[in-house]
């Protein structure tokens, strides 16, 4: 632990450190030029410029700097703060500077990158960028970070093979966990799948002993039937509720399954793909744990407590079947959360030329595996469903629902390997069998893939480049004929086959939406949860204390799921032992003076963390449950409300610096830090061109942006001004984005009245993974500011002059 | 004559998207009887060794513009689009077959592409009207206008 002065209240003595990033900056950016203004700059009292200011030596060119021109400030202009600003603070702590006294200007993600062919914009831009961090610096002031204990307990949610593993390597290292699971057992997908690549291993077998060492462990609480219906709370402290459904079977079930003789109720049987039938009192399969039957209540002829059927009862020698069971409500404690929710298949019914559904012999791969499985409807004989014969032609049509702008623009990653053991399943069952895999390419690239494709060929699978175009049905036969084009060969082909496999996509969980809402995730444009950084955080999420594992994340085989599952039980552990966590130092500060009671604020927190109290007639915060969005201070009216390292002062600061010269051809960004600033360094990782015209200001929230935040920017003649942050139902502080929108919609009324051109203030929902969108939305603001007259520019400062005179 | 690129009717870009997975010659009904280039070969000779690759071929005008190729093509690309944009320019560099010549005049003699006295006769049979006169003296003079008997070399 360091010492740290607060050096807040000496007069700012600010060092400059601009980094060249090898070419990144240096190559599109005037680094020494930037690092020469600077040093212009009033209180700059040092200014470089570095060729990896990240680096060991970088890094100690700050100490030194600290240390011997005793600055009270720092400044560095580099990357985007979500990634070093952590590395820098501790560098500034270790010199006996406190950490929030440190400043960073983005000049790669939101310039270098972007501005890629515009040298003399991006150098202008990283300018203004370190003008305006400077301008800031001199207002921080030093803050203390509190701890908080963490809880040594985790939630896994999802028992398939991910959260098996995860749960597993949690237990084992003392920490209690909680499973929890929607369906009757654990096992997933993989208990679904008959064998596995490329090692062609039993899938249930190397499954079943994991499953039943959950079932027995004892740091782990099984939940099945059960979902996480709301989290509550932050890293280390999570308080989560989990309804769990009535299984209506006590845990003395031997599952003898004498009951299922007698139920009278059928439905498909989901485990089976629908391929066979269940009974309303069913176990999914053989190997499930918890090894017991479950009445599903939807089918059952019994509703709510009357029981119009007891057949099962009387047939259960054990005595094991309960009506009366009720679900229940849990109420857990954790530390950390594993979300391992897995992933659905790709229907391809919307494909009609292919026949999916229309035609009974072209069935998905994840159907295929329950028919080839022992355990399957067919016990393993591999029949088509038409007339249950063994088919002599097999074809497998590769990347259906994926690489594909009408379904999924990804590549499955697993569909290929499975093809090629499928084909293989068949040879070993049925040498005869004559298969043909149609493919655009076979990505054979893991350990181990190639062998088996190498296999796949030697023992005769043929392999034609060319989807068929259409898949034609004889009315009479049911046997099928493939049209298309052999690529390779250049000619036409038309086969006729026995059946065909369609070897499906994976995509996220239909219902994921529900689960990214109530942890606060984000999602990538493919609608897998996104991890915080795709290389060097891969299994955390931006919320700490929750971890991704498996497909949830994206599409990934078994071995990678369980790689990623041990990672993030690795993640949560790491996070457990150490015991405690820091906070950042965000919250809300009231002044009583200034505070009239009027109790706006304590309206729009979304934490209840503000309470007016009665006697005094004025507001009090409770410090502990903000968690910083800033909506209160951007609501009140008298300023009695500061955010800490957010205060109105240093982002008026910031404004004024934006538009201290030509502010007419400037856009003012607000963007939050969790998904707009973050999809605005995603564009410039993207390398996603666009005009350098944008400022951005960054806040925690939205919701912190104030009315008058936007109207001093105008009157300061800015040209146009962006509100940006997470989509609607996204936010990380639960809704107050729903603030940020009503303020931007109450100024567009504003404006409208003084008849002004509300284009020129825009509200835009970008997430962390749309980059793209981020581009545009400049894109299209930068083209409008080319239309705004002066007359226009002057009406809007006249409107708003009574605004100004916030300046430092 | 100058002869206009294709890429000016359609935008090439769309073209980077295809990952050559046959589906649309695999669909395409004229290719399947004519066994010619088919759509999926079009479009790469088109992007690899440029328009002068196809626009002499008498391949694309097997395209009907049915739209299946279309609307199978699992990135979209709207590929009779750029059929119609390649048969455009082909027929300024005189690739017209002569059953399209012949439709031509046929339209600017009557104001329809096909012989109509069956028709006629079948109407008359059911009791239906004859079929509207047609100002043929309007058409042929939009056809000469816009340059279309000059661009197929139909003397007039």
């Amino acid at each position: 632990m360091h010492v740290t002065r607060d050096k807040a209240n000496e007069k700012p003595k600010i060092g400059v450190f601009v980094c060249h990033c090898g070419l990144n900056i240096g190559g599109v950016v005037d680094v020494q030029k930037v690092a020469d203004f600077a040093a212009t700059l009033p209180d700059v009292v040092f200014a470089s410029a570095n060729l990896y200011t990240c680096s060991q030596p970088g890094q100690e060119e700050i100490k030194k700097a600290i240390r011997e021109q005793d600055l009270n400030r720092v400044v560095v202009a580099s990357c985007t703060p979500r990634l070093h600003e952590p590395t820098f603070r501790a560098a500034c702590e270790q010199s006996g500077l406190n950490p929030y006294l440190f400043e960073m200007a983005n000049i790669r993600e939101h310039c270098s990158w972007v501005h890629l062919h515009d040298k003399v914009g991006a150098t202008q831009k990283a300018i203004d960028l370190v003008q305006m961090a400077v301008t800031r610096s001199r207002l921080l002031e030093a803050q203390v970070e509190s701890s908080v204990p963490v809880i040594a307990r985790a939630l896994v949610i999802g028992g398939g093979v991910a959260g098996i593993q995860a749960a597993l390597d949690l237990a084992d290292s003392g920490f209690q966990v909680y499973l929890v699971e929607r369906a009757s057992s654990i096992g997933g997908r993989m208990a679904q799948i008959d064998k596995t690549f490329p090692t062609m291993d039993c899938s249930i077998c190397i499954l079943a002993p994991k499953m039943a060492e959950v079932g027995r462990h004892p740091n782990i609480k099984l939940f099945t039937l059960s979902e996480v219906e709301q989290v509550e709370g932050y890293v280390g402290n999570f308080k989560v509720r989990v309804k769990r459904k009535a299984r209506y079977v006590t845990d003395d079930c031997t599952s003898c399954g004498d009951c299922v003789k007698e139920c009278p109720q059928l439905a498909p049987d989901e485990f089976n793909e629908g391929l066979s039938t269940r009974r309303a009192i069913f176990i999914s399969f053989a190997q499930a744990v918890p090894s017991s039957y479950v009445i599903d209540m939807d089918l059952c002829l019994n509703k709510e407590g009357i029981v119009a059927c007891d057949k099962c009862l009387h047939a259960c020698k054990a005595r094991c079947i309960d009506f009366s069971q009720k679900g229940e409500e849990l109420n857990l404690d954790v530390g950390a959360i594993i979300v391992a929710t897995g992933v659905d298949v790709y229907d391809p019914s919307p494909l009609t030329e292919i026949g999916y559904r229309r035609f009974p012999n072209v069935i998905t791969s994840l159907e295929f595996e329950r028919l080839i499985n022992a355990g399957g409807p067919s016990h393993g004989n591999l029949i088509r469903p038409s007339d249950q014969k063994v088919p002599k032609r097999v074809a497998f049509l590769q990347c259906i629902g994926s690489r594909s702008t009408r379904a999924n623009k990804y590549c499955s990653n697993i569909c290929c390997m499975n093809t090629i053991k499928d084909a293989l399943l068949i040879k070993e069952h049925w040498p005869g069998t004559e298969i043909k895999v149609f493919y655009i390419d076979i990505r054979a690239f893991g350990k181990g893939f190639e062998d088996l494709f190498r296999r796949a060929r030697r023992e005769g699978v043929e392999f034609i480049r060319g989807i068929p175009g259409e898949i034609i049905q004889d009315p009479e036969t049911h046997d099928l004929t493939l049209i298309g084009e052999n690529m390779l060969l250049g000619e036409w082909y038309k086969y006729q086959v026995d059946m065909a496999i369609l070897s499906v996509g994976i995509e996220p969980r239909r219902d994921s939406k529900h689960i990214q809402q109530i942890l606060n995730l984000s999602t990538g444009k493919d609608g897998f949860f996104l991890e915080a950084h795709p290389k060097l955080r891969p299994v955390d999420t931006a919320t700490s204390g929750i971890f991704l594992a498996g497909g949830a994340e994206g599409p990934k085989d078994i071995k990678d799921s369980v790689t990623q599952a041990s990672a993030a039980a690795s993640r949560a552990g790491i996070l457990m032992t150490r015991g405690e966590v820091k906070v950042e130092a965000i919250t809300a500060r009231l002044d009583p003076e200034k505070c009239t009671g009027c109790g706006m604020c304590v309206e729009v927190c979304p934490y209840k963390a503000l309470r007016k109290d009665e006697e005094t007639g004025i507001v009090h915060i409770i410090e502990a449950s903000c968690a910083g969005c800033g909506a209160c201070a951007a609501e009140c009216r008298f300023g009695a409300i500061q955010m800490r390292h957010y205060s109105d002062k240093q982002i008026y600061a910031q404004i004024a610096s934006i538009t201290r010269e030509e502010p007419e051809k400037k856009i003012v960004a607000f963007c939050c830090n969790w998904c707009s600033y973050a999809g605005a360094d995603f564009a410039g990782v993207s390398r996603i061109q666009y005009p350098p015209q944008v400022r951005i200001i960054r806040t925690m929230c939205s919701g912190r942006v104030s009315m008058d935040f936007i109207r001093f920017a105008f009157a300061r003649g800015a040209g146009a001004v962006l509100v940006s942050g997470c989509h609607p139902a996204d936010c990380h502080y639960i809704n107050a984005n729903m603030q940020t929108e009503k303020r931007v919609k109450r100024l567009w009324k504003e404006m409208q009245k003084k008849g002004l051109h509300t284009d020129r203030l825009q509200l835009a929902w970008v997430s962390a993974a749309e980059g793209r969108r981020f581009a545009g939305v400049i894109q299209k603001m930068a083209d409008d500011l080319e239309r705004i007259s002066e007359k226009e520019l002057q009406k809007t400062r006249a409107a708003y002059e009574k605004f100004l005179g916030k300046e430092p | 004559m100058s002869v206009k690129k294709v890429w000016t009717i359609f935008d090439r870009s769309r073209l980077y998207e295809c990952y050559e997975c046959s589906r649309c010659s695999g669909s395409c009904p004229a290719t399947l009887t004519h066994h010619t280039l088919g759509p999926r070969k079009i479009l790469l000779k088109c992007l690899q060794q440029g328009q002068e690759s196809v626009i002499e071929d008498p391949a694309i005008w097997y395209c009907t513009t049915c739209m299946v190729c279309q609307d199978r093509c699992p990135q979209e690309i709207n590929i009779p689009e750029l059929l119609t944009g390649l048969r455009n320019i082909g027929a300024q560099k005189g690739n017209v077959p002569e059953k399209v010549k012949f439709a031509v005049e046929k339209i600017a003699k009557t104001g329809r592409s096909l012989l109509t006295f069956r028709v006629e006769r079948e109407r008359e049979r059911y009791g239906l009207p004859p079929l509207q006169e047609i100002d043929t003296e309007e058409v042929s003079r939009i056809l000469t206008e816009t340059g279309f008997f000059k661009d197929l070399k139909i003397d007039r």
